[in-house]
C-alpha cells in the first residue's frame, strides 16, 4: 500500500505537526509569562531557564542515578512479584468457573481501593527499607494484572484449548504454549496498567517514608522549596514512565494491532 | 471436572466458598496469634505486628465513636464527589472536543494517553504550595488523576460508533447536533461509563493517598494518625473501613449505571 | 415500461418514461481511486421506477450495487449523472427516500416503539401522536406487543423488522433496501420476504431492492434489473409477469423457474468473471 489516505502533504509542514508545535510553543510561552510576571507565588512557576539548569544538574549528578536505580529495582521486584502472582491467580480464576464465582468479585472491588492505606501495615511487616516499597508496588499491580489475565483467559478461543488437550499437553505446556501466547494482549495490557499503579504505589511510599529513591528526592526538593529541582525530577520521572509504558506496549506488539 | 462444573453452577456454593474461605483464614490467623510462642519458641504471627482479628473487630466501634468516622467519611466522600463532577464534566467534554476536531485529536491523542499513564500523583507537593493544606489540593489532585482516562474512553466510545448507525442518521438528514445527541452520544454511553469508573478509581486512589500523605482530610488522614499513634488494631480497623467504603462506592456506581441504561 | 440500457452507448431515460416515473436514475457513473488505480463501480446506469412498482437490482458480489444504493440514497457524492425523485433532483439524503441497511441498524438504547417513532420525533410530532402512529407501524411488521422491548431482547429477523418499521414510519415515497435479509437464516428470510411483499401491496409502497438472491428478486419484484460485474452496467431488465399475491404455488411454478433460470444465466457469466478477477487480485497481492 503506497498511497496514504488522509492528510495530503501540502506545502512544507503537515498540519498535525504544525498544530503540535503550536500547542507546545503556546504552553511554554504562557509558562514563561506566568513565571516572569510573578502572578503565582514566585517559585511555584520558575522560569524555563531555571528548570533547564536544574535538569542539567540533576542528570549530571551521580547520586541521582543511585536513587533512580533504587526506585528502579524496587519497581522491578514489585512487578515480578505482583506480576507472577497476578498471572497465577488470574489463570486459576479464568480457568475455573467455581473459583471465579467464589473469589473474583473480591478482586474486582478491592482493585479500585487506594493501596497506600496499607502502607503502615507494610512497614510493620517489611520494615522501613526497600521491602515495604516493593510490597506496596506488588500489592498495587497484583489486582489489575490478575483481573486482566482472568478476563483474557475467558476470551481464549476454546478451540485452541481443545487442540492442546488433544495433544495431551501437560499443565506446564498448556500454560507456556497455549494459554500465554493466546493471551498476549490482555497480559501486556494488564502489565501496562500494573506498571502505572506499581509506580504510584512505590513512589508514594518513598515520599512518605524513605531516604532513597526518586520519591524521596521529590519530597526532599519540596521540603527545601527547591522548585526547579522538583520540576526537573518530575520531568525525568514522567519521561521514563511514559517510555517504559510505550516500550511494554511495543514489546507486546500492541502498536501493530492499532495500525491494522 | 464434571462435578466441579456442576457445583460451580449452584447458586450458593461459590459464594459460600468465597465467604467460607475468608472466615477460615481469619480463624486461622486468630488461632496462630493466640498460640503465641507455643510450640516453636517464637510466635508464628507476632501480635505486635498483626493484631488479632477479634481485637480489630472490637476496635471498630471504638474508632467510629472516638474518631468522628462519620464526619471524616463525609469529608472524603465530598472530596471524591467534587473531583468526580470535575472529572465527568471536563473529561467527557474533552473527549467530545477531540472527537469533533479531527486535527486536534490526531495531534494530541497520544499525549493524553501518555498523561494517563504517568504517575501524576507526585505533583501533589505543587498543589500543596498553590492551594495550601486544604481540601482544594486534594480535590485538584483527584481531578488531575482522573481526567485523562475519562477523555480517552469518551473519545473511544464516540469514535467506535457503528458505521451503519451513523448512516441511519445521515439517511434521515440529521443536523450535526442531532447526529451527536441522538446517535453518537447514546451509542458511546457504555464506554463513557467505563471511563467515568476508571476516572473515579484514579481520583479516589489519589484522594485517599494524598490525605494519607499530607495528614489532612478524612479517612486517609485517619489511617495515618492511627498508625503514628501505634494503635495497631485501630489502624487495621480503619483500613478495613476504607476498603468497605471503596467497595460501596463502586457497587453504587454499578447500580446507578444499570438504572440509567436499562437496555443493556 | 421496460427500460434496457445498452452498454457501450451513453443511454439515458427518455422524457416520456421520466414523466410517469417517481424515481429516475439518470446515467450514473461513479469511480473510486484505489491503490490499484481508478475503479469504476457504476458505469452509466440508468433506469426509472414508477409509483407502486417493486424493482430489484441483482448482481454478483463486487458489481457496484451497494455503491448504487449509496448514490441513490444520497450517502455518496462525487458521481456523474443524476438521481431525481418526482422531478426533483437529489443532492444528498432526501426525506422521500427511506433506506434500509444490510447490517443491524436498530438503536440498541431505544425500545422498539422509540426506534420506530424516531422519524416522527424528528418531525416534531407530540408524544401521544408519535406513539400512536408508531404503534401502527409496529403492528404492520408483525411486532405488536413488543413495543416496550429493547432490540437486545429480539432476534435478528425481528430487529430488521424494527428497522423496516422505522423507515416506513417516515412515510417515504421510495423504499431503498440493501440486501436487508443477508444476515438472516433462510427460513426467516422467506418469512420476512412474505411480510415485505404484504406490506408493499398494502401501502402501494414504491420499492427498490438491492440483492444477490435470485429467488427473492423474482418472488418480490415487478421488474428485475441485472447488473454486470465491475464496471457495473445494467445488463438486462426482466419483467416479472407473475400474478400477485405471489403464493407458494406461484413460487414453485414452472414460470417462476424459467425466470430464475434466465436471470441465473446472465448472472452466472458475471459471477464467474468476478471470481476469476478476485483470485487474480489475491495472487498479485501476496507476492
Amino acid at each position: 500500500m503506497t498511497a496514504t489516505a488522509g492528510v495530503p502533504r501540502r506545502g512544507f509542514v503537515r498540519p498535525v505537526t504544525a498544530l503540535r508545535v503550536g500547542i507546545i510553543v503556546a504552553v511554554l510561552a504562557t509558562w514563561e509569562l506566568v513565571a516572569a510576571s510573578g502572578l503565582l507565588y514566585r517559585d511555584v512557576v520558575p522560569s524555563l531557564a531555571a528548570i533547564a539548569v536544574a535538569l542539567y544538574k540533576t542528570l549530571s549528578d551521580p547520586t541521582f542515578y543511585f536513587h533512580l536505580a533504587t526506585t528502579g529495582y524496587e519497581i522491578g521486584f514489585a512487578l515480578v512479584i505482583g506480576g507472577v502472582s497476578g498471572l497465577a491467580v488470574g489463570m486459576v480464576l479464568g480457568a475455573s468457573k467455581l473459583m471465579a464465582r467464589a473469589y473474583e468479585a473480591y478482586l474486582y472491588y478491592l482493585g479500585p481501593t487506594p493501596k497506600i492505606i496499607f502502607f503502615p501495615v507494610m512497614i510493620m511487616w517489611f520494615g522501613v527499607g526497600a521491602g515495604s516499597k516493593i510490597a506496596m508496588g506488588a500489592v498495587s499491580c497484583f489486582f489489575p494484572i490478575a483481573l486482566n489475565v482472568a478476563a483474557g483467559m475467558r476470551e481464549i478461543d476454546p478451540v485452541l484449548i481443545r487442540v492442546g488437550n488433544s495433544f495431551r499437553a501437560n499443565a506446564w505446556q498448556m500454560v507456556t504454549k497455549i494459554y500465554l501466547p493466546a493471551m498476549r494482549y490482555p497480559v501486556i495490557n494488564g502489565l501496562r496498567i500494573g506498571l502505572g499503579v506499581a509506580l504510584i504505589g512505590t513512589l508514594l511510599a518513598e515520599t512518605k517514608l524513605s531516604n532513597r529513591g526518586i520519591g524521596f528526592l521529590v519530597i526532599q526538593a519540596y521540603s527545601l522549596f527547591n522548585m526547579p529541582q522538583m520540576y526537573s525530577l518530575l520531568i525525568v520521572l514522567f519521561v521514563i514512565s511514559i517510555g517504559a509504558n510505550a516500550l511494554i506496549g511495543r514489546l507486546g506488539g500492541l502498536d501493530d494491532i492499532k495500525r491494522s | 471436572m464434571n462435578s466441579f462444573a456442576a457445583l460451580a453452577k449452584t447458586r450458593w456454593l461459590p459464594a459460600a466458598l468465597g465467604i467460607g474461605s475468608i472466615v477460615v483464614v481469619i480463624a486461622v490467623v486468630e488461632g496462630l496469634i493466640r498460640l503465641g510462642p507455643w510450640p516453636f519458641g517464637y510466635p508464628l504471627i507476632n501480635r505486635f505486628i498483626v493484631p488479632m482479628p477479634s481485637e480489630i473487630f472490637l476496635a471498630f466501634p471504638r474508632i467510629v465513636v472516638e474518631e468522628n468516622v462519620l464526619s471524616r467519611f463525609m469529608l472524603t466522600i465530598s472530596e471524591a464527589l467534587s473531583a468526580s463532577i470535575l472529572v465527568a464534566v471536563f473529561g467527557v467534554a474533552g473527549g467530545v472536543l477531540l472527537h469533533r476536531f479531527a486535527l486536534l485529536r490526531q495531534a494530541t491523542e497520544t499525549w493524553v494517553a501518555a498523561i494517563a499513564a504517568a504517575p501524576l500523583v507526585l505533583i501533589y507537593p505543587l498543589y500543596l504550595v498553590i492551594f495550601g493544606r486544604s481540601a482544594t489540593t486534594i480535590v485538584m489532585m483527584g481531578f488531575t488523576a482522573g481526567v485523562a482516562p475519562t477523555v480517552l474512553k469518551t473519545l473511544e466510545g464516540l469514535a467506535g460508533t457503528r458505521r451503519v448507525l451513523i448512516n441511519v442518521g445521515r439517511s434521515f438528514n440529521l443536523t450535526r447536533s442531532q447526529q451527536f445527541w441522538k446517535i453518537l452520544f447514546p451509542s458511546a454511553l457504555p464506554t463513557i461509563f467505563v471511563g467515568l469508573r476508571l476516572g473515579l478509581i484514579f481520583a479516589l486512589i489519589n484522594i485517599v493517598g494524598v490525605e494519607f500523605l499530607i495528614n489532612f482530610g478524612g479517612l486517609g488522614q485517619l489511617i495515618n494518625e492511627l498508625s503514628e499513634r501505634y494503635d495497631l488494631a485501630g489502624t487495621y480497623a480503619a483500613i478495613c473501613f476504607v476498603v468497605l467504603v471503596s467497595i460501596c462506592i463502586f457497587v453504587l456506581m454499578e447500580r446507578l449505571e444499570r438504572w440509567l441504561r436499562p437496555g443493556e | 415500461m421496460a427500460v434496457i440500457s445498452t452498454p457501450a452507448k451513453r443511454a439515458t431515460v427518455s422524457a416520456e418514461v421520466a414523466d410517469k416515473a417517481i424515481l429516475v436514475v439518470d446515467d450514473i457513473v461513479k469511480r473510486f481511486e484505489t491503490p490499484d488505480g481508478i475503479l469504476t463501480a457504476v458505469d452509466h446506469v440508468s433506469f426509472a421506477v414508477t409509483p407502486g412498482e417493486f424493482v430489484s437490482v441483482i448482481g454478483p458480489s463486487g458489481c457496484g450495487k451497494s455503491t448504487l444504493f449509496n448514490v441513490i440514497g444520497g450517502l455518496i457524492d462525487g458521481y456523474e449523472g443524476s438521481v431525481s425523485v418526482a422531478g426533483e433532483r437529489l443532492s444528498g439524503p432526501h426525506a422521500s427516500i427511506g433506506m434500509i441497511f444490510q447490517e443491524e441498524s436498530t438503536f440498541p438504547w431505544r425500545t422498539v416503539i422509540d426506534n420506530v417513532a424516531f422519524p416522527l420525533e424528528l418531525a416534531g410530532l407530540p408524544k401521544a401522536e408519535r406513539y400512536e402512529r408508531a404503534r401502527h407501524f409496529v403492528a404492520l411488521v408483525g411486532l405488536a406487543g413488543f413495543e416496550r422491548r429493547y432490540p437486545a431482547e429480539l432476534s435478528g429477523g425481528m430487529r430488521q423488522r424494527v428497522s423496516m418499521a422505522r423507515t416506513l414510519a417516515a412515510s417515504p415515497k421510495i423504499m431503498l433496501m440493501d440486501e436487508p435479509f443477508a444476515a438472516l437464516d433462510e427460513q426467516t428470510r422467506l418469512l420476512l420476504g412474505d411480510k415485505v411483499l404484504q406490506i408493499q401491496q398494502e401501502l402501494k409502497q414504491t420499492t427498490l431492492l438491492i440483492t444477490h438472491n435470485i429467488t427473492e428478486a423474482v418472488q418480490l419484484s415487478d421488474r428485475v434489473l441485472v447488473m454486470t460485474y465491475r464496471p457495473g452496467k445494467l445488463k438486462r431488465a426482466v419483467e416479472i409477469n407473475l400474478p400477485r399475491p405471489r403464493t407458494s404455488e406461484i413460487v414453485s411454478s414452472e414460470a417462476f423457474g424459467r425466470y430464475v433460470a434466465q436471470i441465473w444465466g446472465d448472472l452466472r457469466e458475471e459471477a464467474s468473471r468476478g471470481l476469476l478477477d478476485d483470485e487474480k487480485h489475491k495472487l498479485e497481492h501476496h507476492q
